[in-house]
């Protein structure tokens, strides 16, 4: 009785032997499965899936109508040592393009223009704005955007940080407790 | 096999002991991973000639110059072109190869927020067309960089994957070299035999195109190995740039218009790019960044002419035309240059196409020595299981040494097995 079952454990053995070196393929199934999240990531950094992840929606700020966005939905990130930061996106409407000269953003009323926060980078169609979480915010604190025109109008609005990154509320909640 | 079974000295003893030791390091070194570093090396290879695949799939993407070819399209006349043809977008950047087969590309913003890259042939203007929205190039450096693993938090967790490899391959290779006696021999009386069997092939292939590759090899592991450091630093906030906070444009020199609905004042990006070129002669401006914001610089690089392996890159006042902040060779630090050239170093892309096949048909090779050495293991290890094998059902006795393993080459100096 105990000769085949030895032969069959060696048979096993063998077929391990020979099979166990290829199993690193396996790793293969990871670019497998990041695949789609890679494409999905692509169309929205290539615009094809709006202006952000969350849409902010459409806002009067003074004579200008803009289009506002949470470029992704996840905790701030973090920008080196300086500090953790949360991006947004933003469009101008078409005929405000020629007459906004620089948008800006910041979490907490803004004293004047130089202190109106992170400035907007990228195209009047599409401009990205990180805005630095401070050590001293509050989840319940209000952000504030700063439009300025090229005549020197300054135009503001501001909305609860709560409801322009809930991720980000969280995240400075978490942080403050 | 003639293996000559001297029984010298006592000397040789622990010689040979040392060779198996190094012979199973090199061994386990790849093997147990072989699979998943051939697909990096096959991968890194293919994505050293990605443009040119690209540029043999899509016509779009040559710069073909007319029968009466003039001069290469100024910054100024490609704006003027991506404007007639596309008068919604507004332009991001522009890179114009200053001697290329490769047409010029323009990275262009629309109003549904979307950005495209056309082509656009640096002769005539014509747009002539826009790159896929499967861009090959990309698709294949992400898979073999970083296994198209998401960068949401700081460097993907493929790129760790990736390039942790480099070690073992770094090891493979030192251990190879010490393993294989009298290596340089193989330079001299290259061998490689097709007419014995598989086995023997690609034992022949493996050493040759190891003791071929070791310039190779050892840049695209300490490359690599570098890749991986990089990754370690960032992500713990380590850095040694000497570029210092990014700058903006004084207030004072951005202009307050009297009435609205005028276009940003800007100055033309030939005047840009000519004070960049007569403040240092030896610029080449091959790409340009438009001003993100009306406080922000045109931004105007090229490839080093004293350094080809680094670009230098210029920021331009777009009101006045002052150069504001440079960042050529001569502004970055020794580690930053070393560190800078890690990149076209692994890719091989700064010289031309010459290089780039040179490091394809080494990258082919090396594959190919993944390759091979499974091969090599797996036969030798299948041939001495049965061995073994047989060996116990007749004297029903365990293995008693790694011997058989280990190749004649390795453990005696001189001619090999």
């Amino acid at each position: 009785m105990s000769q085949p079952r030895a032969s069959q454990s060696r048979h096993t053995k063998s077929f391990w032997f020979r099979w166990r070196f290829h199993l690193s393929g396996l790793l293969l199934i990871l670019p497998m499965v990041a695949m789609p999240f890679y494409f999905d990531d692509l169309a929205m950094s290539r615009g094809e899936k709006g202006l952000g992840e969350r849409d902010l929606g459409q806002h009067q700020v003074g004579p200008w109508q803009i289009q506002l966005a949470e470029w992704d939905t996840n905790p701030p990130w973090r920008d080196g040592v300086a500090s953790y930061m949360k991006t947004f996106s933003l469009s101008l409407c078409e005929t405000c393009i020629p007459e906004v000269k620089a948008a800006y953003m910041r979490i907490g009323k803004p004293r004047n223009l130089r202190t109106a926060g992170a400035i907007s980078f990228g195209t009047p169609y599409r401009q990205f704005i990180s805005v630095p979480i401070t050590d001293s915010a509050t989840a319940d604190a209000d952000i504030w955007l700063t439009l300025e025109g090229w005549d020197g109008s300054v135009h503001q609005i501001s909305m609860p940080l709560a409801d322009a990154s809930p991720s980000a509320a969280t995240f400075i909640q978490r942080r403050n407790h | 096999m003639p293996t000559s079974t001297s029984t010298k000295s006592m000397t040789e003893k622990p010689r040979a002991n040392r060779a198996k030791i190094w012979f199973l390091v090199h061994s386990w070194m790849a093997m147990p991973i072989w699979a998943f570093v051939f697909f990096i090396c096959l991968t890194g290879t293919i994505a050293t000639v990605s443009q040119e695949i690209v540029w043999l799939a899509d016509p779009a993407s040559r710069a073909n110059p007319p029968a009466q070819a003039g001069n290469l399209l100024s910054f100024d006349e490609i704006v003027a072109v991506v404007n007639e043809g596309h008068p919604e977008a507004i332009i991001q950047s522009i890179s114009r190869p200053v001697k290329s087969q490769f047409a010029l590309t323009a990275r262009i913003s629309y109003p549904d927020t979307t950005t495209r890259t056309l082509y656009i042939n640096p002769y005539t203007g014509v747009i002539q067309g826009e790159s896929s929205r499967f861009d090959f190039r990309q698709f294949v450096r992400g898979l073999h960089g970083w296994l198209l693993m998401p960068w949401t938090n700081g460097y993907s967790w493929g790129w760790y994957l990736v390039s942790i490899t480099a070690v073992p391959m770094l090891i493979s290779l030192i251990t190879g070299l010490v393993v294989y006696k009298r290596f340089w021999r193989g330079f001299l009386s290259p061998r490689l035999r097709f007419n014995v069997n598989a086995r023997v092939f690609w034992g022949d292939f493996h050493r040759l195109a190891g003791i071929w590759s070791i310039p190779f090899i050892a840049i695209i592991s300490i490359t690599s190995i570098w890749f991986l450091l990089q990754g370690i630093l960032q992500d713990n906030q380590v850095s040694f740039s000497t570029a210092g906070p990014p700058i903006y444009v004084d207030r004072a020199d951005v202009p307050q218009l009297s009435s609205n609905s005028q276009t940003p004042p800007f100055i033309r990006l030939d005047e840009a790019t000519a004070a960049v070129e007569t403040a240092f002669p030896d610029f080449q401006a091959s790409f340009v960044s438009m001003p993100g914001n009306a406080y922000a610089h045109y931004r105007i690089g090229g490839r080093s002419v004293s350094y080809p392996l680094l670009f230098e890159s210029v920021s331009v006042n777009p009101y006045n035309a002052k150069i504001e902040q440079t960042r050529r060779i001569s502004d970055l630090s020794w580690l930053e240059i070393i560190t800078g050239s890690m990149r076209p170093l692994h890719t091989g892309d700064f010289v031309g196409l010459s290089l780039k096949l040179v490091y394809f048909f080494f990258g082919i090779l090396l594959t190919l020595m993944v390759f091979s050495g499974m091969m090599i293991w797996s036969k030798r290890t299948f041939r001495d299981t049965a061995a073994v094998l047989r060996e116990r059902k007749i004297k029903q006795q365990p293995n008693k040494q790694m011997d058989s393993q280990i190749p004649a080459y390795a453990l005696k100096e001189g001619e090999s097995a």
